[in-house]
């Protein structure tokens, strides 16, 4: 058995006790299958430098305290700040459960259902998937209709919290898009609240023959919380995704960024960026699986690292056997700010075919002391002049990020949190 | 001079064409592993108390050990208790009397080769310990050695010896439970090559070792050790070769180089192995440790290997950069051709501060082979201004072959300065065209262009090596263009 196992019979409790709707026999299989695996340990080599014992300890203490529903009273406060300074249409989904933006609902060309309306039972082949497939009390579906283009980017903002008891919460999504149909999309995943809590989400789209999709994720959770977040995207013919992910708080934060390609000419552009402080562990994995080809697939990830902090970077480019006209680029550059600041860093190809452009370049450093100097010798103090280096050092990833109707929104948090880094790290 | 050329070219005129199964009576151990056998072998090479009881530890750390199978390699189980753990020839004189006994087609393979043995040895003036199934047979040019105080000796001899030194070094570099195959040598090793530089001293001549392996099912469990004294400095080199068999072979290699203040020991192989025929069939599977440790400040170990052969290469020549300033270089050709696999690779563990590490690998994948590059750079906290740069580049030739690359890099100091980049590519169809405009057949200009692609790393070998691993490029990518 693993070490990393939850109690059975309270597990089994948890998931007998949610709603009941379309989802239950789904819940069953799905809790068979985590049951006989449990959380992944540092001994699989995909989880080699992210330990979740912390992450099985909140869950263990959920269940015993009877996995109640986790609830912070300032969720809703979060919420508001959050819509005060995006301006875009946002569905809220509160702890888990859809609490606002079925207003969307009749948008032209778009429609939007739970799982259990449309009787869609959630995929489960990944442990942690199967964990949110099991405990999961309903999931989002939203449908993008062919040929409809939407210019307003949708909202999609994961709220969570407790404040006494600890939390445990699963959220899901799928997102739709039919051939020809363009639409862009902002994920937000903020926590507050004193209680420990652990959140795990699965975010699914499919691109059908044409579509395209622009997708920014921010993550900015309380420095206590911690997640496990999962996104599979698969493109069909000739569709194009532009994504960028921001990870700025949490304190064990792991990201799968899962992308198969199964059509020709489709288009993969990837930005990530990633900034810890002390305390905060931050693991990103790409996956991007070429099938076919000719197709072409870019990943640019940076990460700022200060204080006691670790990250983890692994993106996996695989060219299957006939996928030939692939083009593969990732670069992974780490900026280091403190002693006690730890990047592991993978770039992995994986390639079966000859007819193939495949690269990948990856840097670890520190602020160049030359263009310190220069800055300084032009009256900038030392942290005005590490700022401006490291903000730099950020700013193609968040220059590049496709939505910007949340640019300055973008900027603002990066930069203040920035700030609070390039502090520390002077102290 | 002459007299040494004579001893060498006796020496290896006597058998040495690669590739046939000597059919001389080997003193074999029944196969199957237990600690009897671990005794056995112990005590049929007389060894001191200490060594029997170095490798029943080993042995009972292995039983409760895991075979890895985090490579990138595919194979049947391995049965360890159908491979013999002892075989020694009985005696010198039984020696293959004619070249009748060898498989043509290897025969062919080496005449294009083009290189005998004992020319090789002529050019360098190369000291020969043939390592021949398990145990040492043969070790010249020790006089001029031992003038300079250089100790090289088979495993045994050193054992017999000079215990006291084999006792302060063996497994302070790769220990009995680093990992299965090494904690399986450390128990059964049978013969290896010892060297000790003592201070100051540099090595007068390039120290070489060939291996085989001969009769069936016997697993090969070499071990070296090279230790360089303070200000030494040292240039082994390795070569493999191995006859034709249709089953597969273990072969599990343990090497350790110890490097103090100042020296330098330079390690390089030429691993052609037989690597199963056209169809996957057969073939050695090498699974060697390989690690150095840089221990003094200003020391340096560099490897340069050009691995050609075995069906299945599970291998990462690695540097400990303990001293300050110290420096590790890794030089890899991987070639796999047909079904061979292989997953080769460095590890450079900067501790020590201003150390500097240098890897360049270059990976060619033909036919239906599958060839990985997995290296680690790990920099400690105290590594202050650790510096890495990594090349890792992969040419593939034919639609259904594979090029992989896993690097990992652990980074904890900010001072450090990382650089690592990989490319895949194929032969151009336009360099290609050039080239045979130019009246260059397919196979010469395919040739020509691997050994450019290579040509960082083939400069790094002794001049010797540089030559026959050219050579043996070519061979081993026969059959992969047409």
């Amino acid at each position: 058995m693993s070490v990393l196992a939850l109690p059975d019979k309270a597990l089994r409790t948890a998931v007998r006790e949610l709603p009941e709707n379309a989802l239950a026999a789904n819940r069953q299989a799905a809790l068979a299958r985590f049951l006989e695996r449990g959380f992944p340990t540092t001994r699989l080599e995909d989880w080699k430098y992210t330990d979740l014992t912390s992450i099985a300890d909140i869950s263990q203490r959920w269940l015993e305290s009877g996995a109640p529903t986790a609830t912070a009273a300032s969720v809703s406060g979060r919420v508001e700040e959050i819509r005060a300074v995006v301006g875009i249409d946002w569905i809220v989904i509160g702890n888990g459960a859809i609490v606002d933006g079925t207003h969307i609902a009749g948008s032209e060309g778009l429609s939007i259902a739970t799982f259990s309306e449309l009787k869609h039972a959630p995929g489960y082949e990944h442990p942690l998937a199967d964990l949110n497939a099991a405990l999961l009390p309903d999931g989002l579906h939203i449908h993008v209709h062919a040929h409809s283009h939407h210019d307003r980017p949708l909202g999609l903002l994961f709220v969570d919290g407790a404040d006494s008891q600890p939390g445990v919460t699963q959220t899901r999504v799928f997102i739709e898009l039919d051939e020809g149909s363009q639409a862009q999309f902002v994920e937000y995943h903020a926590s507050i609240g004193e209680a420990d809590h652990y959140a795990n989400s699965v975010v699914e789209l499919s691109l059908a023959k044409g579509a395209s999709a622009d997708y920014v994720r921010i993550q900015a959770r309380d420095g206590g919380h911690t997640q496990t977040h999962r996104t599979a995207i698969s493109l069909q013919a000739s569709s194009t995704i532009r994504y960028s992910g921001f990870d700025l708080g949490g304190r064990l934060v792991r990201n799968d960024l899962d992308i198969d390609i199964g059509g020709k000419e489709a288009t993969v552009l990837v930005g990530g960026l990633y900034i810890a402080g002390d305390g905060q562990h931050i693991d990103n994995h790409v996956r991007i699986d070429h099938r076919v080809g000719p197709a072409r697939s870019e990943q640019e990830f940076r990460g700022i690292l200060g204080g006691r902090c670790r990250c983890v970077w692994n993106g996996k480019a695989i060219v299957q056997p006939g996928a030939d006209g692939t083009d593969a680029e990732q670069s992974n550059h780490n900026l280091l700010l403190s002693e006690r600041a730890e990047i592991d860093a993978k770039p992995e190809l994986e390639i079966y075919a000859d007819e193939v452009k495949c690269s990948h370049g990856t840097t670890v450093g520190q602020i160049d002391d030359a263009a310190l100097f220069y800055l300084r010798s032009r009256g900038l103090d030392k942290q005005d002049a590490m700022r401006a280096l490291t903000r730099a050092f950020g700013a193609s990833i968040v220059s590049h990020s496709p939505i910007a109707a949340v640019a300055d929104h973008l900027t603002e948090i990066v930069e203040r949190r920035l700030t609070a880094l390039t502090e520390d790290s002077d102290a | 001079m002459s007299t040494e050329t004579e001893n060498i070219e006796s020496l290896v005129n006597r058998r040495y064409e690669h590739g046939f199964v000597t059919d001389i009576d080997s003193d074999s151990l029944p196969p199957g592993l237990d600690e009897g056998v671990v005794r056995a072998i112990s005590a049929r090479k007389n060894e001191p108390e200490f060594m029997l009881e170095w490798r029943l530890r080993a042995y009972r750390l292995w039983l409760e050990m895991r075979e890895p199978n985090w490579a990138h390699v595919h194979y049947p189980p391995i049965d360890f208790n159908k491979i013999s753990y002892f075989s020694a020839p009985k005696s010198d004189k039984d020696r293959p009397k004619s070249l009748d006994e060898v498989d043509p087609k290897l025969l062919e393979t080496y005449d294009k080769l083009g290189i005998p043995l004992h020319e090789r040895a002529r050019l360098a003036g190369v000291a020969v310990d043939a390592v021949f199934d398990s145990v040492s047979v043969a070790t010249t040019f020790k006089e001029k050695l031992s003038e300079a105080g250089v100790i090289f000796c088979s495993f045994s001899e050193a054992v017999e010896n000079h215990p006291e030194l084999v006792q302060k070094y063996l497994g302070t570099v790769v220990p009995q439970r680093d990992n299965f195959y090494a904690a399986l040598n450390s128990a059964v090793f049978s013969d290896g090559s010892f060297v000790y530089v003592p201070k100051g001293v540099r090595c007068p001549m390039e120290l070489s070792t060939y291996f085989r392996i001969n009769a069936a099912n016997t697993g090969q469990f070499e071990r070296t050790l090279i230790v360089a004294d303070e200000g030494s400095y040292v240039s082994y080199l390795e070569g493999c070769t191995a006859p034709m068999r249709d089953e597969n072979q273990l072969h599990a290699a343990v090497v350790e180089l110890v490097a103090f203040e100042g020296a330098e020991i330079k390690y390089s192989t030429v691993q052609n192995w037989y690597p199963g025929d056209e169809n996957g069939k057969g073939g050695i599977y090498n699974f060697v440790t390989k690690r150095g440790d840089c221990r003094g400040a200003n020391s340096k170990i560099s490897w340069t290997q050009v691995e050609t052969g075995s069906a299945i290469t599970w291998k990462y020549p690695s540097c400990i950069l303990r001293g300050d300033n110290s420096v590790g270089e890794f030089y890899s050709v991987a070639v796999a051709n047909n079904f061979q696999q292989a997953d080769t690779g460095t590890k450079m563990i900067h501790i020590g501060r201003n150390t500097r590490s240098t890897i360049v690998s270059k990976g060619i994948s033909a036919g239906r082979a599958q060839n990985a590059y997995r290296g680690l750079v790990r920099v400690m906290p105290q590594a202050r201004d650790a510096r890495n740069h990594t090349q890792c580049d992969s040419l593939l030739i034919g639609k259904d072959c594979g090029a992989h690359t896993f690097p990992y890099m652990e980074i904890r100091n900010p001072s450090a300065r990382i650089e690592h980049e990989a490319t895949t590519s194929k032969i151009s169809a336009d360099q290609l065209f050039y080239c045979r405009q130019r009246g260059i057949s397919e196979e010469d200009a395919v040739n020509m262009i691997v050994n450019g692609f290579c040509k960082e790393v083939f400069k790094e070998l002794p001049m010797e090596f540089a030559v026959e691993a050219q050579a043996l490029l070519n061979v081993s990518l026969e059959g992969a263009v047409g």
